[in-house]
């Protein structure tokens, strides 16, 4: 049973058709990446799926639950978690506050444990951590809410090269342990490491739907998208 | 340009004259003295108009203004002061222009929320004086006189109504001119507006002082109207209810004001009618009021909307480059253009900037690239005024730039684009690039907008994409022709052909207009097709620097945006 | 010299007249400061600048004054007015998650003004226009003397419901979990919306418990105003300057703020040639906080 399936879903940002007609799927114990240029529709085609954006066609289904009637509150507690770009922390709030927002009851050990950095900062307010924590709350957050799947957004977007390793380690153990995963990237070679499969989107439409590893081989395709067509023929 | 608002200050004018000669003639007594009310009333909703429909502002007080104008008028009587009504009504509006002034000045900066409750203070207080003071003649019950020749009801109606049209004719003018452009672009963003050179303090300022002035006549005319005023013609609860009407029928139009005029005076005269209790109208008001806001369009603008609709659009021309008709390349001289040493910017316990150093020369088109988050829009920020703080040296031909307001910068020559959408929906194509590049010959203007994309200056800029609007904004920053042009990731959004037709546009603006270009893009074919020499920065900081083709084959380069060592992915 | 000895004894006098008329103030003033403590309430949590505020109170009020009249016992009375004034906080909460949880500070103010427009319409009309109702005094009595000066138990009760409600809000806000997830709210609601926090079940809660403190405050002072819907909707006036003292930020310095404002209005208002005009107040209070706050401010982040 596949976690999140999408089916032909449109999206329409004033008027104009952003994401034309999208299916995918995130299975349970894997992570599915999902690549693109700037402009291509990821962060739109998130936005439908968590609710935030209204979409304009097609079906959402989260554990063979169909969604895309629901706000998008009723989503997160149904077990959709989405992580939005820019590290949306609370920024007033401590990094312990922060977590406690998600759950009354919440076991922080288990935040604590994935991300040990963050206990360190407890008592910090989240606006004066560091890029790299600030992801890492942010990720701890949304999985507070017991998620059945978790969808990040350009996790990697101006972190260091050391944190960006640290948080794909951390989101290949959160596969392991049985979660469902789309992750949303810029740094396509990093996350084509981790990812079991890949999905790249142009112009709101699907271009690629594969096996990772096919894509990370495919170094032309790869230069395709983000060094323009000139340096993939040089290659 | 200019000519579409002389056409629609004409059209309004000759409108509202013979409707209101017609009416003149034909309606009963009774009717008249009602229509004249209704003017009145109108003239008052222009003035709220003005900072609410224009700037996007909330001012509660103008019935307090229009107390201040008709206390004027009063005390001028008394005094029996020489130039009779017409003079005294002027004089009534000029003394209500500095109240405006007074309250407004503090209030314009910051949040736009604070002059809701500076005005509804003020228009508190006014309630205090008045309950305090009694009118000039209100005691003696002295009259004041109708003007000469216009002293019977079907006169004064006639006398309101010119002044009406004067004023809405003169507000259509000014929506035209660069100041009407600026308010809304103000109101849109105030970001935007700076980053054209708006000073966004003395614009509002300005909306604010011009609509107390206009509040100041409607009491002038309402003195002449009724003869001897009470303070219940003047309470705050009034333009609290005068606040509704207006966000219900949209008085920053001619006939959103008659609208709103007709419904505060000719409504409560139904309910009457109807033997119904004439309050009623007030919940109205607030019922259409948060409709209006609700759905984003008051009364005039669907009206505007189904008018559109109804008359057919004229085939759009299709429009010819004319290069000859082009603005003129303006000489900035050999110094460079822009010159950053040291820059560094900090968010909190983030990095933003780190010791930046970096060159635009004059004639040059430079790219500026890296991952997302390598603060690239922090750098233009920066440089366009738009930090709070930064440390190190940012110098536009040499001269330093620190301590220069936003707009100081823009009128200095420092013009930028937005990532985001920033272009005011309610200006023209034209409108807007004549507020961007601060005035050109319909000539020029038009061959702009060929040499951009073939733009049609008298559309809507609601009406075109976003794709479409972001060329409209990079065109607004040439035709300027500044020192030294920003562009923030301009083709975003664009074909793959439409982006490099772009980049060949961006290519030749030192040569056509003589501005040095700064470009942050994306799409590498654009950089390449565009920039001799790009600036590469990741983490904040410079990596790589020189010509375009050798910079982009670097490994770090390619590391930086791949994410692995090119050489271990290999 | 004659007068030397007379001097002390009026200028005695003096200071006890001025001493009765501040503490005289000083019920307007506390009701001041909690309309205030609860407009901040709103505006941090919700981000409204509530002008509907007091008239949300007005209408709890009224309710009370008229199911007293229709023979109801003063505590029931009371608590039904509060409760009225949570209901109709509601409903106007209602408009403006429902239709404009979205919207900028801007609108939702317009919003705001305008629905006071509208409920004070329906308030006067209910209410009976100008005819004055007879406000049962919920309190009554003088609790203490004060350096000579009398301070009734209604005083006492706005200042002691000011300070209580501050303190409540304070420490509803800092410890409990509600706290927690409204302080999260409202600074990104849609990140709170994505973690699971019920984001309009908690807007409509800041709504009903502004309406029904503002009811409660209206009711203990409404026998000491003029007792028109209307006048007790514009008590929307002080209650912004106030807020605006503390910066729509600090509870603690709008209390005293209000306050403050309250024992001046009852100063000024023994001062022959300044008392008729002693409701201009909350306006140059206004006028010189934001002077003093905006001096280096440059335009409104919000757009």
């Amino acid at each position: 049973m596949s976690a999140l399936r999408v089916a032909d879903v449109h999206i329409n940002r004033a008027g104009l058709p952003v994401i034309r007609g999208v299916s995918l799927v995130v299975e349970p114990g894997s992570v599915s990446v999902l690549l693109g240029t700037n402009g291509s529709g990821k962060t739109t085609l998130l936005e439908g799926l968590s609710g935030i954006t209204p979409i304009a066609g097609g079906a959402i289904e989260l554990h063979c639950e169909a969604i895309h009637g629901l706000r998008p509150g009723l989503r997160a507690r149904k077990g959709l978690a989405h992580v939005e770009q820019g590290r949306t922390v609370f920024r007033t709030l401590t990094t312990d506050e922060n977590l406690r927002a998600a759950s009354r009851e919440a076991d922080l050990a288990a935040a604590y444990a994935l991300f040990p950095e963050l206990e360190r900062r407890k008592d910090v307010r989240a606006g004066l951590l560091s890029g790299g924590e600030q992801q890492m709350l942010v990720i701890a957050r949304a999985l507070l809410t017991r998620p059945k799947t978790i969808m990040i957004d350009e996790m990697s977007a101006g972190l260091a090269p050391v944190i960006v390793g640290r948080l794909m380690s951390a989101v290949r153990r959160l596969a392991e342990q049985g979660q469902a995963v789309l992750l949303v990237e810029q740094f396509a070679a990093l996350a084509l490491s981790i990812g079991d499969r890949a999905y790249v989107l142009r112009r709101g439409r699907l271009v690629y739907d594969g096996p990772c590893a096919a894509l990370a081989q495919s170094h032309d395709l790869l230069h395709r998208l983000y060094l323009g067509d000139s340096s993939a023929s040089q290659t | 340009m200019m000519r579409a608002s002389l056409r629609s200050a004409a059209t309004v004018a000759i409108a509202t004259l013979v409707v209101g000669g017609v009416a003149a003639g034909v309606l009963p007594g009774y009717w008249i003295y009602l229509a004249t009310a209704v003017l009145i009333t109108a003239v008052n909703l222009l003035s709220i108009g003005i900072v609410e429909g224009r700037t996007g502002m909330i001012s509660l007080c103008q019935l307090s203004f229009a107390g201040v104008g008709a206390w004027t008028v009063g005390y001028l009587n008394v005094a029996g002061a020489p130039g009779g009504l017409p003079l005294w009504i002027l004089i009534g509006g000029l003394a209500a222009m500095p109240f405006g002034i007074a309250i407004g000045l503090p209030a314009l900066r910051l949040r736009g929320i604070n002059l809701a409750i500076v005005t509804l203070g003020f228009a508190s207080a006014f309630d205090a004086i008045l309950a305090a003071n009694t009118f000039p003649g209100q005691t003696q019950f002295l009259q004041v006189p109708r003007p000469y020749g216009f002293d019977s009801d079907e006169g004064y109606f006639l006398f309101v109504l010119i002044v009406f049209v004067l004023i809405a004719a003169a507000l259509e003018l000014l929506a035209g001119a660069r100041l009407g452009s600026s308010w809304l672009a103000i109101r849109h963003s105030e970001r935007a507006a700076a980053a054209h050179g708006v000073g966004i303090p003395s614009a509002k300022l300005r909306a604010f002082a011009i609509s107390a002035f206009i509040a100041g006549v409607a009491g002038g005319l309402l003195a002449g109207y009724l003869g001897t005023l009470v303070a219940d013609n003047f309470t705050m609860f009034g333009s609290l209810s005068l606040f509704a009407v207006a966000t219900m029928a949209g008085a920053q139009y001619a006939e959103g004001a008659i609208i709103g005029g007709a419904l505060v005076t000719l409504f409560p005269e139904l309910l009457r009618r109807l033997n119904l209790p004439q309050d009623l109208g007030n919940v109205l008001f607030a019922v259409g009021a948060v409709q209006a806001l609700s759905t984003g369009e008051t009364i005039s603008e669907s009206l505007r909307r189904v008018r559109g609709r109804l008359l057919r659009r004229r085939a759009t021309e299709t429009v010819v480059l004319n290069r000859a008709d082009l603005p003129r390349r303006r000489d900035h001289g050999a110094a460079p253009a822009l010159t950053v040493r040291d820059l560094s910017v900090c968010y909190g316990a983030v990095v933003a900037l780190d010791d930046v150093d970096f060159d635009v020369p004059a004639g040059s088109v430079v790219g500026l690239i890296g991952p997302n988050g390598a603060g690239k829009s922090t750098l233009i920020d920066a440089v366009t005024g738009f930090l709070p703080s930064y440390e190190g040296s940012i110098e536009l031909q040499g001269k330093a730039l620190e301590g220069l307001l936003a707009h100081k910068r823009a009128q200095l020559g420092v013009r930028r684009t937005w990532q985001t959408n920033r272009i005011a929906p309610d200006l023209s194509v034209g409108a807007y690039l004549m507020l961007a590049s601060g005035g050109l010959t319909t000539a020029q203007l038009r061959a702009a907008l060929a040499w951009i994309g073939r733009l049609d200056p008298d559309q809507k800029v609601a009406k075109i994409d976003a794709a479409t609007r972001r060329i409209l904004d990079v065109a607004g920053v040439v035709a300027a022709r500044p020192a030294l042009a920003l562009l923030d990731e301009p083709a975003a959004g664009q074909s793959y052909d439409e982006a490099l037709r772009l980049a060949a546009r961006i290519a030749e603006i030192p040569a056509v207009f003589g501005s040095a270009v700064l470009l942050v893009d994306h799409d590498m074919d654009l950089v390449r097709a565009a920039c001799a020499s790009v600036t590469v920065l990741d983490f904040g900081r410079v990596i790589a620097s020189g010509p375009t083709a050798k910079v982009l084959e670097l490994p770090a380069v390619k590391t930086a945006y791949l994410g692995v060592d090119e050489t271990v992915a290999a | 010299m004659p007068g030397g000895q007379a001097r002390p004894a009026i200028s005695g006098l003096m200071m006890n007249l001025y001493l009765t008329a501040a503490v005289a103030g000083l019920a307007a003033g506390g009701a001041y400061a909690l309309l205030g403590v609860c407009a901040v309430f709103t505006y941090r949590l919700v981000s409204v600048v509530n002008f509907v505020g007091a008239a949300i109170g007005a209408a709890g009020a009224f309710a009370f004054a008229m199911l007293v009249e229709q023979g109801l016992p003063i505590g029931v009375g009371a608590l039904a007015g509060v409760i009225v004034g949570a209901a109709v906080g509601i409903g106007v909460g209602a408009i403006v998650t429902k239709w404009f949880a979205e919207s900028p500070a801007s609108t939702k103010a317009a919003v705001a003004v305008a629905l006071l427009v509208g409920l004070a319409a329906i308030g006067l009309r209910i209410t009976g226009g100008q005819h004055p109702h007879d406000f049962p005094e919920l309190i009554r009595g003088s609790a203490f003397r004060l350096a000579g000066v009398e301070v009734t138990n209604a005083s006492v009760a706005t200042l002691a419901l000011a300070v209580l409600f501050t303190l409540a809000a304070n420490l509803f806000l800092d410890r409990s979990h509600t706290g927690l997830q409204l302080r999260a709210l409202s600074e990104r609601p849609v990140a709170a919306e994505l973690i699971g926090i019920p984001v309009h079940v908690l807007s409509l809660w800041v709504w009903g418990v502004g309406g029904a403190a503002t009811a409660l405050a209206l009711i203990i002072i409404a026998p000491q105003r003029a007792p028109n819907f209307l006048a007790l909707s514009l008590l929307v006036v002080p209650a912004l300057a106030a807020a605006l003292i503390g910066f729509f930020r600090n509870f603690w310095v709008t209390l005293v703020g209000g306050v403050a404002m309250g024992m001046i209005e009852g100063l000024a208002s023994v001062i022959p040639g300044l008392g008729e005009y002693r409701t201009a107040l909350p306006f140059l209070v206004i006028l010189a906080v934001l002077l003093w706050s905006q001096r280096g401010a440059r335009w409104d982040d919000a757009r």
